[in-house]
């Protein structure tokens, strides 16, 4: 379970993050919308660890900045940066030893066989695409077993067939009890995923909308719906 | 540090593998082998002629290096930007359940490598240049490794890491660090007025104990006397303070409370780390860690079509700059030109070198072109930009409007060297436009000659291999001005002999220009 409560961020003046509030259980897709400029960055990247904030944050219970909290959490960035001098194969060999996690060589090649990562294994950070970082950052995600992942506008820079494998993941991950936390712009390639949407705007949550009770409305327009964006127009 | 050590390994093991796998590695080892060969040898005798050959001599240049780095130390690691972490640092590390303390010290012992190899060059030079003895080096290798990375690692923990240390506290030990550095040129300004303005001075205010009762500083300074001249009771009680000091703050470090508070300073950092170098490599050597680059309002009145919009557009981005076109090289410039002027009134001309007076300005000029201008300049800038190949426009209006704007720069440039000396040397203004000229072809020269480096070696010798190329390219085009020089003065006089230089000059440069068309139109329309 992810549990976000009275997040506050300043920068200077501006109010990044204002009082924010929210909770992903387990087993549950938790997608974090808003225009550009809204905060999901900010929110994000406090969840991970890598601002300083007041409020609270907890990951399975536990303090989000405490260790046991990070062994269970997976953070997949909105732009993936890779070691230059490390191979893919030798990435996750230094994730694995930083969590603690023992993956069986099957394992790994499995899961870099379902990002078609295989015969790039050997191939150093620098040599990389793009996309490939993207995938070679989710495997690092995934190879930790994570009981909460962060998959920052994970879609982006991927090719299709890589796409379709991790809504699978996704899936399969949710099916096995992970909480999900998503921040994407891509609406279209998460209304088949979500459980929970929250809508953000100028620093704050302006509409939580759980799936049951939003059953059969279409994810973009009730984004725009909360938001006043239209057709690309601000209608604020 | 079971990942730490993985991930320091592996990065320096596949560094080492990429390294060997390039022709150019053997030879930059050789140019160091040769350096690591040439340089105490020209050392020695510059020593011995000072009469600094000795364990004495060492310590002073190792105070002097100290005087320097340790204030700067405190002061970047109170202001959390010491450290260097990388954006791939901020991606896997930061998130990771790795004590946030261990990430810290992994950062710094990402520079023990270096500090083991500058180490062995002072065990080296101390040993060939100083004569100091072995075992005292030997003990000096321990100490610096050992000792001053616990004292440093320590201090880095304490003032990078703890979250007990608010923004004030910590301003607080910059404005100490500050204040002991203030002591010591206190220190140093009654040396001066006691002893006068003499060497003996110097090495009195260095080896002297009051320097050595200056907390931190002094106490190291105080170590090196101690290891290299052997005990006084000044050294050794400083030695005491500087061991108790480490002991205190190893103390304090081990026992501080680290959950990762700095992580948003070191990514801000980090952001700021790539970005410089990122701009480095662009040849912006104007980026400076820390320091973003301000751009103002500013509009400019779109003429012509094609590639003219790439002159606009670099008038509009140097409107928005702070000092207009005018840069660092401008400064030098200003400094260079008064300077040559200044020397000559006051000298009442150059001595021994009068009857090269004539060459003295285009000779400072090679100097501050060779030196103090961009390697890169706009056109290799332009070249990573994909809309320069997307102009619908010649390769040579492409070039000339791309560059047009840097040959307005070395002009001006070229008349604040030229014109005060050219004033007081009494040189005719012919004279003085055709210096102006040679100033602003060889600045053109360095531009494009970086374009036939590209062409000749394409990225085979990597960046700093090009640079060489180019460096060894522009070298040809001087040497023909240089022949020009000596024809001119030869057939008839100075004239002529600028007139020549500027032509070889303009040759050599009109050539290396077409290469560079040549280089552009085959990238174009490969």
């Amino acid at each position: 379970m992810l549990e976000v409560s009275d997040l506050t961020k300043k920068y200077g003046k501006n109010l990044a993050a204002d009082h924010i509030g929210f909770t992903v259980p387990d087993g549950r897709i938790g997608i974090l919308l808003g225009p550009n400029g809204a905060g999901k960055s900010t929110v994000i990247k406090s969840i991970a660890g890598l601002l300083r904030y007041k409020g609270t944050i907890r990951i399975q219970g536990r303090d989000a900045v405490s260790l046991e909290a990070k062994r269970r959490f997976a953070y997949v960035p909105e732009l993936p940066y890779m070691y230059d001098a490390l191979t893919v194969r030798e990435h996750l060999e230094f994730i694995t030893r930083a969590y603690g996690v023992d993956a069986a060589e099957e394992e790994v090649q499995r899961l870099l066989g379902r990002f078609e990562l295989t015969d790039k294994q050997d191939k150093l950070g620098n040599e990389l695409s793009k996309g490939m970082m993207q995938k070679v950052s989710i495997c690092c995600a995934l190879i930790t077993k994570p009981e909460v992942i962060l998959l920052d506008e994970p879609m982006v820079g991927l090719d299709p067939a890589a796409i379709r494998e991790l809504k699978e993941v996704i899936l399969e991950r949710r099916a096995d009890g992970c909480t999900i936390l998503i921040s994407t712009h891509m609406l279209e390639m998460v209304k088949e995923l979500w459980d929970v949407t929250f809508v953000m705007d100028r620093g704050r949550i302006v509409g939580t909308y759980p799936r049951e009770a939003v059953a059969d409305e279409d994810l973009e327009a009730l984004y725009f719906s909360v938001t006043g964006q239209e057709n690309g127009k601000d209608g604020r | 540090m079971g990942a730490m050590g993985y991930l320091c390994r592996r990065i320096l093991c596949n560094r080492i593998k990429m390294a060997l796998r390039k022709p150019v590695t053997y030879f930059y080892l050789l140019l160091l082998l040769f350096y690591m060969t040439a340089l105490p040898m020209s050392l020695r005798m510059t020593v011995e002629a000072m009469g600094a050959d000795s364990a004495g001599g060492l310590v002073t240049v190792l105070t002097v290096l100290s005087l320097w780095t340790i204030p700067a130390n405190l002061i970047a690691f109170s202001k959390r930007k010491g450290v260097v972490y990388r954006n791939c640092d901020v991606h896997f590390l930061f998130p990771a359940p790795v004590g946030a303390k261990q990430v810290l010290l992994y950062a710094h012992f990402k520079t023990l490598t270096v500090q083991v190899i500058l180490n062995l060059f002072v065990i080296g030079y101390g040993r060939v240049i100083f004569h100091a003895e072995g075992w005292r080096l030997a003990a000096y290798f321990v100490f610096s490794i050992v000792a001053e990375n616990l004292l440093e690692s320590s201090v880095m923990l304490l003032l990078y890491g703890s979250e007990r240390m608010g923004e004030r506290q910590r301003g607080m030990v910059t404005k100490a660090a500050y204040g002991l550095a203030g002591v010591l040129v206190l220190m140093g300004i009654l040396a001066y007025l006691r002893g006068g303005l003499r060497l003996q001075t110097v090495a009195d205010y260095l080896h002297g104990g009051m320097v050595q009762a200056v907390p931190v500083i002094g106490w190291y300074i105080a170590v090196l006397h101690l290891l290299f001249l052997g005990p006084t009771a000044v050294n050794v009680a400083g030695t005491a303070c500087y061991f108790l000091l480490t002991a205190a703050v190893l103390t304090a470090a081990r026992k501080m409370k680290c959950s990762g508070g700095f992580y948003e300073d070191a990514m801000k950092f980090a952001e700021d780390y790539e970005e410089v170098l990122e701009s480095r490599r662009q040849g912006n050597i104007q980026r400076r860690l820390g320091r973003k680059q301000k751009f103002g309002r500013a509009t400019v009145c779109w003429r012509g079509h094609g590639a003219r919009a790439l002159l606009y557009r670099q008038l509009l981005e140097y409107k928005k700059s702070r000092y207009f076109i005018f840069d660092g090289s401008t400064a030098v410039a200003v400094l260079a030109g008064a300077a040559v002027a200044f020397l000559h009134v006051r000298e009442g001309g150059f001595g021994e070198l009068e009857a090269f007076a004539p060459f003295i300005l285009p000779s400072v000029s090679a100097y501050i072109i060779f030196v103090f201008t961009a390697l890169n300049g706009k056109w290799a800038k332009e070249l990573l930009s994909p809309y320069t190949y997307l102009i619908p426009d010649t390769v040579f209006r492409k070039l000339i409007n791309a560059t047009a704007m840097q040959h307005v720069q070395s002009l001006v440039n070229a008349c604040l060297i030229i014109l005060p000396g050219a004033a007081v040397m009494g040189l005719s203004p012919l004279q003085t436009v055709l210096a102006i000229v040679f100033h602003v072809v060889l600045s053109a020269n360095k531009l494009y000659a970086l374009a036939v480096a590209e062409a000749v070696c394409g990225s085979y010798l990597g960046r700093l291999g090009k640079q060489l190329l180019q460096m060894l390219i522009q070298g040809m085009a001087v040497m023909a001005a240089v022949t020009g020089g000596v024809l001119g003065m030869a057939a008839g006089g100075i004239l002529q002999a600028y007139v020549l230089m500027d032509v070889f000059l303009v040759l050599f440069t009109v050539i290396f220009m077409v290469i560079a068309m040549l280089n552009f139109y085959n990238m174009e329309t490969a």
